[in-house]
C-alpha cells in the first residue's frame, strides 16, 4: 500500500474515534461549544484528508456531515438524537468502507447509494440543499439519460476510457457524462464555467474542447469563452442537473455503463483525430505561461488586499515587499529595489496589477486533485534529522512489545539458574569464595533485570479509558432499544494496566454491563413509581490497588432479591431445600454465578446469550482476579473485577511436599509460620491452629495432592497461611522455598483437566513448577476430608 | 548535510496532509520540516530560518491565523512568505489570513503543480 494511504487509514481511525466520544458526549451536553468544535475539527480534518484520495463518497459523505456540525457549531441547528443517529451511521458507514479499503484500496462497489440515502438524511435539517429527485430547480430538466456513447467522449484519451469502462464493468456501476458548452457571452452574464465546473461532485475525468482553430492574437477577444469542457463523474444525474440548472441549454448529460463506453472504443467511427501535436504543444505552453501568471496575479492581489486592509509593518511588510517583487520576478518585470514602505508598495502592486495579462479576479482551483494513490510510492521522509517537529512519540508494533516481554521472563528464568549455580558452587566444588561471587553478580543482574521488566511492563500499560471507551456508544444503543433512559459515569479512566489485561477485561466487561441494563435497570415509568430519577446511572470505575487494578460496575437500578434468587435456584435445581431455608442474603446473591443460572424470567436478546454470570467469573479467574457482587434491592449492584495489574510475569512462593515442589501465587500468601505439634488440634474433624487469637483451619497439601508424605510427628510443623475470598486457610507442608518470578504457562493437553493447578513454570535450575490454584486445592480439600 | 535548498515549514494538524504537502514540496526540492499544529510550528520558527511557510487553518492548540499572526509579530518576526491553505471556501476567510499575514491564501486540495509553481515563486529571491 503506499505510504499516504496507509497514514490516511491510520489516522481516520483516531479521528473516526474522536468523532464517536464528542458525538455521544455532545448528546448528554448539547451546549457545550468546545465539544462542538472538538467534533467538527476532526470531522473537518478527515474531510480534508479524504479529499487526496479518489473516494468521491467519503468526501461527499463526510462534507455533508461536517455542514451538518457546522450548522450545529455555529448554533443555526440544535443537535438532537435523530441527527445523532445519522451522524454516527455515517461515521459506522465510513469506517466500514475504510475496512474495506484496507485490504482492496478502493471504496466497496456499493458506496455510492449507501452514500447517497445518508447524505440526504444529513442534508435534511438543513433545509435540504441536496437535490433530491423531486427538486424543482431542477425542473427544466435538460439532461437526457441515454445508453449512446456521444461522440464528444472522444475528448478522454482511450486507456482511461478502457479503464473506465472495465471497471464499471466489474462493479456493475453506470458513470455521468457531461458536456458543458458555455455560451460565448457567458462572462457578460456573470457566469463563470471554470468556477461550475471545479464544483462538479466525485469528478472522475475533465476534458477541454478548444476550437477547431484558435483565432489570430491581433482580433483574439478574451472576454469570448471559446472552450468547452466534457466531464465524468459519480455524481447522480440529478445533482448535475442542480448544478447546472441555471445553463440547462449548455449542457448535455450522459449516463452510460461500462458496456456503452466499449462499443463506443470499438465502434466503426475512428477515433476523432487529434488536434495536431504541434498545435497541443503551443497550447501547453501557453497553458503553463497562463498559470505562471495567473498565480502571481493571485499573489499580487493578495498583496494589494493586505495593504488596503490595514497598514502593516514590520515583519508583515517586509514579506509583503517580498511576496511582491516574487511576483513580479515571475511576471519577467525588472526587479525594482523594493521600499519597505506602504504607499510605494501599494503604487507598485496597481501597475504591476494592471500590466498582467490575466482577467480573472480570483483564479479558482483548476483541477481535481491528482490521483495520488497512484503516485510511485516514495520514501517516507523520516529520515530527515533536521527541523523533526512532530510529537515525540514511537508508534510500535504490538507484536514487538510482546516479544521484549517474552525475552524479558526468559531473562528472568536464565538470572534465575545463577542461584543454583552459586549453591552448587559452595556443595559440589567446595568454593565458598566462588559462590558468594556468583550471588554478588546475581543480585547485579537481578536488579537490571527487574528495571528492564519494569520498563517493558510500562510500556505495555494501557489507561483503562481503552477498555471503557466501547460503552459510551454500547449503553446509548442498548438503552434506546430498551426504551430506557441511563446515563454513563466513567472513573479513574487514567488508572493504568497491562494491555493484555485491558483486552481480557472487555468481554466481561460487557457482560456486565448488558446484564445491568437489562435486568437491573428498571424503565424510567418504574423508576419514577419507585421515586427515583428517571434516568439510571451506570458508574465505571477503576482504581489501582498495589499489584492489582479494581475495575467496578455499579448501577443504582433495582437490585437483586436474594429471595427471588434463591427460589430460582431451588427451581433449577442448584440448591438443595436445607440451602433455600439457610443461605444468607449475601450467599444468595452469589448464586448468580452458579453455572447454568439466570434469574431473567425471558430471555431477550440481549443478555441470557447462553453466557452466565459464572463465564464472566471464570474469565476473571483465569486472568488471576477475582469477581465479587454487592446488591441492595431497590438501590442497586455492584459488582467489582479484581484483576492483576500485569499478567506476564507471576511471583510466586515456593515450598515442597514429598520432595516435589510446588508454586503458590504470593497475593495469596498472608505468613509463613512454624508450629509446634502440638499446637495443631481439631475441630470437627479439622485440623485448625490458633494464631493471635483466630481459629485457622490447616490442611495438609500432601494428603490433598495423594502424595506420600507423613510429617514428623515431633518437629515443628510448617504452615503457611494464605487467604482465599477473605479467608485464611493454612497449608502444611514439608519445607518452604523462596520466592521466584515465573511466567505462567497454563496446563495444556492431557494435562488440562487437572484444575488443581493454574499452570506451569520452568525453573532456573531447569526443573518445571507446578503452580497450584488454590481455589481448587481448596475445593479438593474439602471433597476429601 | 550542507543542504542550501529552500526550507519549508508544512504546518497541518492532518497527518495524511501534511504527508502529501511534504512529499509534493520535497519534489519540488524544498527542504521540508512538519509541525502539527500552529504552536509547535512557532516553536520551530524560533529556532529555524524558513524560507516558507504552509499553514492549514483549522488546527487544534492554536489555529492558522494565531499562528501565522505570531510568526509575523514581533516575538518571531519572520519576513518569509506565508501560503495559507485551507478547506475555508467562504467569503472573508482570505480577509483573515492576510490581515495576520499570509502572502497567499488557497483552496484545499491544491493541485500539485499549483502549490510547487507558487511556493517555488515565493522563494524566488532564495538561493536555490
Amino acid at each position: 500500500m503506499n505510504p499516504l494511504l496507509a497514514q490516511f487509514l491510520a489516522e481516520a481511525a483516531d479521528l473516526l474515534t474522536s468523532v464517536d466520544e464528542g458525538l455521544l458526549q455532545l448528546e448528554r451536553d448539547p451546549g457545550d461549544p468546545e465539544l462542538v468544535n472538538e467534533v467538527f475539527r476532526a470531522a473537518h480534518t478527515f474531510k480534508g484528508s479524504s479529499g487526496l484520495f479518489d473516494f468521491p463518497e467519503l468526501t461527499r459523505l463526510t462534507h455533508a456531515a461536517e455542514d451538518l456540525l457546522d450548522a450545529v457549531r455555529s448554533g443555526r441547528l440544535a443537535l438532537d438524537s435523530g441527527m445523532t443517529d445519522d451522524l454516527l451511521a455515517a461515521f459506522d458507514l465510513i469506517r466500514g468502507w475504510l475496512a474495506h479499503v484496507t485490504t482492496h484500496e478502493q471504496l466497496p462497489a456499493t458506496a455510492g447509494p449507501a452514500a447517497q440515502s445518508l447524505i440526504t438524511k444529513l442534508r435534511g435539517p438543513l433545509g435540504g440543499e441536496q437535490p433530491t429527485p423531486g427538486d424543482t430547480a431542477g425542473a427544466a430538466v435538460p439532461a437526457a439519460v441515454s445508453d449512446q456513447a456521444p461522440e464528444w467522449l472522444d475528448v478522454f484519451d482511450t486507456d482511461w476510457l478502457e479503464n473506465t469502462a472495465s471497471w464499471l464493468v466489474t462493479t456493475s456501476a453506470t458513470m455521468r457524462f457531461a458536456r458543458y458548452t458555455p455560451d460565448e457571452g457567458c462572462f457578460f452574464r456573470a457566469e463563470d464555467p471554470l468556477h461550475l465546473v471545479s464544483q462538479v461532485p466525485a469528478l472522475a475525468g475533465l476534458g477541454l474542447i478548444q476550437p477547431f482553430e484558435w483565432p489570430p492574437a491581433e482580433t483574439y477577444d478574451e472576454y469570448q469563452c471559446l472552450i468547452g469542457f466534457v466531464l465524468a463523474t459519480r455524481a447522480a444525474v440529478g445533482e448535475l442537473n442542480h448544478l447546472f440548472r441555471y445553463v440547462p441549454d449548455q449542457v448535455e448529460v450522459v449516463e452510460l455503463d461500462g458496456a456503452a463506453i466499449r462499443r463506443h472504443l470499438s465502434g466503426e467511427e475512428p477515433p476523432a483525430p487529434p488536434v495536431e501535436a504541434a498545435a497541443q504543444a503551443v497550447v501547453q505552453s501557453q497553458t503553463e505561461n497562463l498559470e505562471l501568471a495567473r498565480d502571481a496575479y493571485a499573489i499580487l492581489a493578495a498583496a494589494q488586499r493586505s495593504l488596503t486592509a490595514e497598514s502593516p509593518s514590520g515583519a508583515r511588510l517586509s514579506s509583503v515587499a517580498h511576496s511582491v517583487a516574487a511576483a513580479a520576478a515571475a511576471l519577467g518585470v525588472p526587479a525594482e529595489t523594493v521600499e519597505a514602505d506602504v504607499e510605494a508598495l501599494t503604487a507598485r502592486v496597481t501597475t504591476l496589477l494592471a500590466e498582467t495579462p490575466v482577467t480573472p479576479e480570483e483564479p479558482p482551483p483548476v483541477a481535481p486533485p491528482p490521483p495520488v494513490e497512484r503516485a510511485p510510492a516514495d520514501r517516507a521522509r523520516t529520515d530527515d534529522p533536521g527541523g523533526q517537529v512532530g510529537t515525540r512519540i514511537l508508534k510500535v508494533d504490538q507484536e514487538k512489545v510482546d516479544h521484549l516481554m517474552e525475552l524479558v521472563g526468559e531473562l528472568n528464568v536464565a538470572k534465575n539458574g545463577l542461584t543454583f549455580l552459586a549453591d552448587a558452587a559452595e556443595e559440589e566444588f567446595g568454593s565458598r569464595v566462588l559462590g558468594r561471587r556468583i550471588k554478588d553478580q546475581y543480585s547485579g543482574l537481578h536488579r537490571i533485570a527487574e528495571e528492564l521488566q519494569a520498563a517493558v511492563m510500562d510500556v505495555r500499560m494501557l489507561p483503562l479509558s481503552v477498555a471503557f471507551s466501547r460503552f459510551p456508544r454500547l449503553i446509548r444503543d442498548l438503552s434506546r432499544r430498551l426504551d430506557k433512559t441511563v446515563e454513563l459515569v466513567t472513573e479513574g479512566d487514567d488508572t493504568m494496566a497491562d494491555k493484555d489485561v485491558i483486552e481480557a477485561l472487555g468481554d466481561p466487561l460487557v457482560h456486565l454491563v448488558r446484564n445491568s441494563l437489562d435486568h437491573g435497570i428498571e424503565t424510567p415509568a418504574e423508576r419514577v413509581a419507585a421515586g427515583k430519577a428517571p434516568a439510571a446511572r451506570i458508574t465505571l470505575t477503576a482504581v489501582a490497588d498495589g499489584d492489582a487494578v479494581i475495575v467496578e460496575i455499579a448501577d443504582d437500578g433495582r437490585g437483586i432479591d436474594p429471595d427471588k434468587v434463591k427460589r430460582k435456584a431451588y427451581e433449577k435445581g442448584l440448591i438443595s431445600e436445607d440451602e433455600l431455608e439457610a443461605l444468607t442474603e449475601t450467599d444468595a446473591v452469589d448464586l448468580i454465578f452458579r453455572p447454568g443460572f439466570s434469574t431473567a424470567d425471558q430471555v431477550s436478546d440481549l443478555s441470557g446469550r447462553g453466557v452466565g454470570m459464572d463465564a464472566v467469573r471464570a474469565s476473571v479467574e483465569k486472568l488471576g482476579g477475582t469477581v465479587t457482587m454487592r446488591s441492595q434491592p431497590g438501590r442497586g449492584t455492584s459488582t467489582r473485577l479484581r484483576l492483576p495489574l500485569s499478567m506476564a510475569v507471576t511471583q510466586v512462593m515456593v515450598v515442597s511436599v514429598a520432595g516435589q515442589r510446588f508454586g503458590i501465587p504470593v497475593d495469596l500468601v498472608v505468613e509463613t509460620v512454624r508450629v509446634p505439634a502440638a499446637e495443631i488440634g481439631r475441630v470437627l474433624h479439622q485440623d485448625v491452629v490458633v494464631l493471635r487469637g483466630e481459629v485457622v483451619p490447616v490442611i495438609d497439601l500432601a494428603r490433598v495432592l495423594d502424595m506420600p508424605w507423613t510429617p514428623e510427628p515431633a518437629a515443628d510443623q510448617r504452615v503457611l497461611i494464605v487467604s482465599l475470598h477473605g479467608q485464611r486457610v493454612g497449608l502444611l507442608v514439608e519445607q518452604f522455598h523462596r520466592e521466584v518470578d515465573v511466567i505462567l504457562k497454563p496446563m495444556e493437553g492431557l494435562l488440562a483437566y487437572a484444575g488443581e493447578f493454574s499452570g506451569t513454570a520452568l525453573l532456573g535450575d531447569g526443573l518445571v513448577l507446578l503452580v497450584l490454584n488454590m481455589k481448587e486445592v481448596l475445593s479438593l480439600a474439602a471433597r476429601t476430608q | 548535510m550542507s543542504d542550501n535548498r529552500p526550507k519549508v515549514l508544512v504546518v497541518d494538524d492532518a497527518a495524511t496532509v501534511r504527508m502529501y504537502h511534504t512529499k509534493l514540496l520535497d519534489d519540488a526540492g524544498f527542504e521540508v520540516a512538519e509541525a502539527a499544529n500552529g504552536l509547535e510550528a512557532v516553536e520551530a520558527a524560533m529556532s529555524t530560518a524558513f524560507d516558507l511557510f504552509v499553514v492549514d487553518v483549522n488546527m487544534p492548540k492554536m489555529n492558522g491565523y494565531t499562528c501565522v499572526e505570531t510568526l509575523r509579530s514581533d516575538t518571531v518576526g519572520t519576513p518569509a512568505p506565508i501560503l495559507m491553505i485551507s478547506t475555508e471556501d467562504r467569503p472573508g476567510d482570505a480577509d483573515r489570513a492576510y490581515a495576520a499575514g499570509a502572502n497567499l491564501y488557497l483552496v484545499k486540495p491544491v493541485n500539485a503543480e499549483r502549490l510547487a509553481r507558487v511556493a517555488r515563486m515565493l522563494t524566488s529571491g532564495v538561493a536555490a
